[in-house]
């Protein structure tokens, strides 16, 4: 008991997975989540995020390292840990044939709690007026918000919540991650939330780890990693021949990080406040060189993460 | 404690699925019941039924619970599918109960839904005409022969459901496994008018067992059947006997195969 209170509410350390057919979907990642903590998992599709919370939720079986949920580890005592979480899934788990009440009976049931905290969720989730509806009969915003208020029934220590705002329109979103915050704030559960969304990601979570290929490339608060990467970032629209741009500004004075390319844009993060990295843009021959736009904005998570997946990327290409 | 709460939960969930599709059940004992009430009586006027020693509709009725509760338990396996697919199979693989459970709460609501269709056959049949005689042995012998059968068949139908992942592929498998072994296992004539080589199919086969076990719990000796399986030297207590092992090794394994393929499936 003592155990459960003063450990963690998550800890991974050294998880690999490798699927049979050799796939290493995870190769050693080691990360902690505080109590009371929003902690986000980001990273591309197929970067391991799914396979981690597959771990954790006991529906993947590691091949190396350990994975403890309120101290318990989870594949020695699946059943204990199982208890300590609640789950959202990044795709729809309900009983559609049944109401949404039926949905949060079974919940009940399954974890042993008592039916009259249902009331309660329901109606922070702001679903008591259709509780008695079938579910198939809701909206997906409507089933995500069932979803939340189901995996809290069980007063879980920490909530796991798989891309839940997947597909859902951006009002819903930012309703959604309302909620998230309020029922994380006034419940005091500690979340782990996987999502692609980032800039949700940089309003929502205290921390976050950005996972690619597998391995945790940055692990730090949201404002930590962009102030990392440079405050302003000069965003250039390349034209026909994005290389000669890209020749000019990796040949710029001081000031300018390694630039990136994504499609028809090139951004270049700088340490640069906004005044001296305007004054810079305007030395550089970006006009001359093909440039279709130029403009300077402040540096977001996303660039952070564009930054460091593709810097990952190069590097693995490299080393190949 | 746990587990029983957890069965107990998984249970009623599961009997809520199956009750909450009236037309699915009305239309699997739409079949039986035309044998019972209409094909069975006709067949029996038309032709006196078979070497006048047996009733027809009585042996036509209890023909048709192998032909319902197979197709039922296969049909059951749809609805494991669409749990795991499209339903709440994962929301159960993280619940704080034992897996092994799953399966198992589901397999009780496929006997729930079998003795309700078994009611509904033999209470049709004695009001068409039928006539029944047991003792309260024979009639556990026909009863545990009915189970047994339905628990094997839902055992393969989730064994099935695990292992093939298509829908479409299963759903093709639902009357090849539910009916076919019903028009070649004595549900509707005695086995002893085969050919040969198709008679020693139908000795393998579970639903040949049952539906001589049911006669021979709920019409008698005469009418079972069992000595067209087993040799006619053998005793019918015995050869019964020996019927009741095969179908209850046909669940074991079946069942076996079930749970060793669902729990395979839910980790990776």
């Amino acid at each position: 008991m003592m155990q459960v209170t003063t450990s963690p509410p998550l800890l991974v350390d050294g998880l690999t997975k490798t699927y049979p057919g050799g796939v290493r979907a995870v190769r050693g990642i080691s990360f902690e989540v505080a109590e009371g903590e929003i902690f986000g998992l980001l990273g591309p599709n197929g970067a391991g995020k799914t396979t981690t919370l597959g771990v954790l939720t006991t529906l993947v079986r590691p091949s190396g390292g350990r994975a403890m949920v309120a101290g318990l580890d989870v594949t020695r005592e699946p059943l204990a840990a199982r208890r300590a979480m609640g789950v959202v899934f990044q795709d729809s788990v309900l009983d559609n044939d049944f109401s949404g009440l039926a949905n949060m009976r079974l919940h009940a049931r399954l974890w042993r709690v008592p039916e009259d905290r249902i009331a309660g969720l329901l109606d922070a989730v702001g679903l008591t007026a259709r509780a008695s509806d079938g579910v198939r009969t809701y909206s997906g915003g409507m089933k995500r918000r069932l979803e939340i208020a189901r995996a809290l029934l069980g007063r879980p220590r920490i909530l796991l919540l798989d891309e839940p705002t997947l597909g859902l329109d951006p009002i819903v979103r930012s309703e959604l991650w309302a909620m998230i915050r309020t029922l994380q704030a006034t419940r005091g559960v500690t979340v782990l939330v996987s999502t692609h969304y980032l800039e949700e990601a940089q309003s929502v979570c205290d921390r976050v780890a950005i996972i690619d290929q597998g391995e945790i490339i940055a692990l730090d608060r949201p404002a930590k990693l962009i102030d990392d990467l440079g405050q302003h970032v000069l965003e250039v629209g390349a034209g026909a021949d994005p290389e000669r741009l890209l020749g000019v500004l990796r040949q710029a004075p001081p000031g300018l990080r390694e630039p990136m390319s994504t499609g028809s844009t090139i951004s270049v993060p700088s340490w640069l406040p906004a005044p001296e990295l305007t004054e810079l843009a305007s030395q550089l021959d970006l006009a001359g060189a093909g440039a279709t736009t130029i403009s300077i904005r402040p540096a977001t998570l996303n660039d952070v993460f564009l930054y460091l997946t593709s810097a990952a990327r190069a590097n693995a290409e490299g080393a190949a | 404690m746990t587990a029983l709460a957890g069965f107990t939960a998984l249970y009623r969930r599961r009997l809520s699925v199956s009750l909450s599709q009236p037309a699915a059940l009305a239309g699997q004992v739409l079949t039986p019941v035309l044998w019972v009430l209409v094909v069975g009586p006709a067949l029996t006027r038309a032709f006196g039924g078979f070497a006048h020693q047996v009733n027809y509709a009585s042996y036509v009725s209890l023909g048709q619970i192998v032909f319902i509760l197979p197709f039922s338990a296969m049909f059951a396996g749809l609805t494991t599918m669409f749990d795991r697919d499209w339903g709440i199979m994962r929301e159960l693989l993280v619940a704080p109960i034992r897996r092994a459970v799953i399966p198992l709460a589901s397999t009780a609501v496929v006997l729930t839904v079998a003795a309700g269709q078994f009611a509904i056959i033999i209470g049709l049949a004695l009001a068409r005409g039928a006539h029944f005689a047991t003792t309260p042995g024979r009639l556990l012998i026909a009863l545990a022969a009915a189970a047994l059968l339905s628990a094997g068949v839902y055992g393969l139908a989730e064994f099935l459901v695990y292992s093939i992942k298509k829908p479409q592929a299963f759903g093709t498998l639902i009357p090849a496994i539910g009916a076919t072994p019903y028009v070649l296992c004595g549900a509707i004539y005695p086995i002893a008018v085969l050919p040969v080589g198709v008679k020693w199919l139908t000795w393998v086969l579970p639903w040949t067992h049952t539906v001589s076990l049911l006669r021979y719990g709920l019409m008698g000796d005469a009418a079972s059947g069992l000595h067209q399986i087993w040799p006619p030297g053998l005793s019918p207590a015995i050869a019964a006997l020996l019927s009741l092992a095969v179908v209850a090794a046909f669940a074991a394994i079946t069942q076996t195969a079930a749970h060793r393929a669902f729990l395979k499936s839910t980790v990776k």
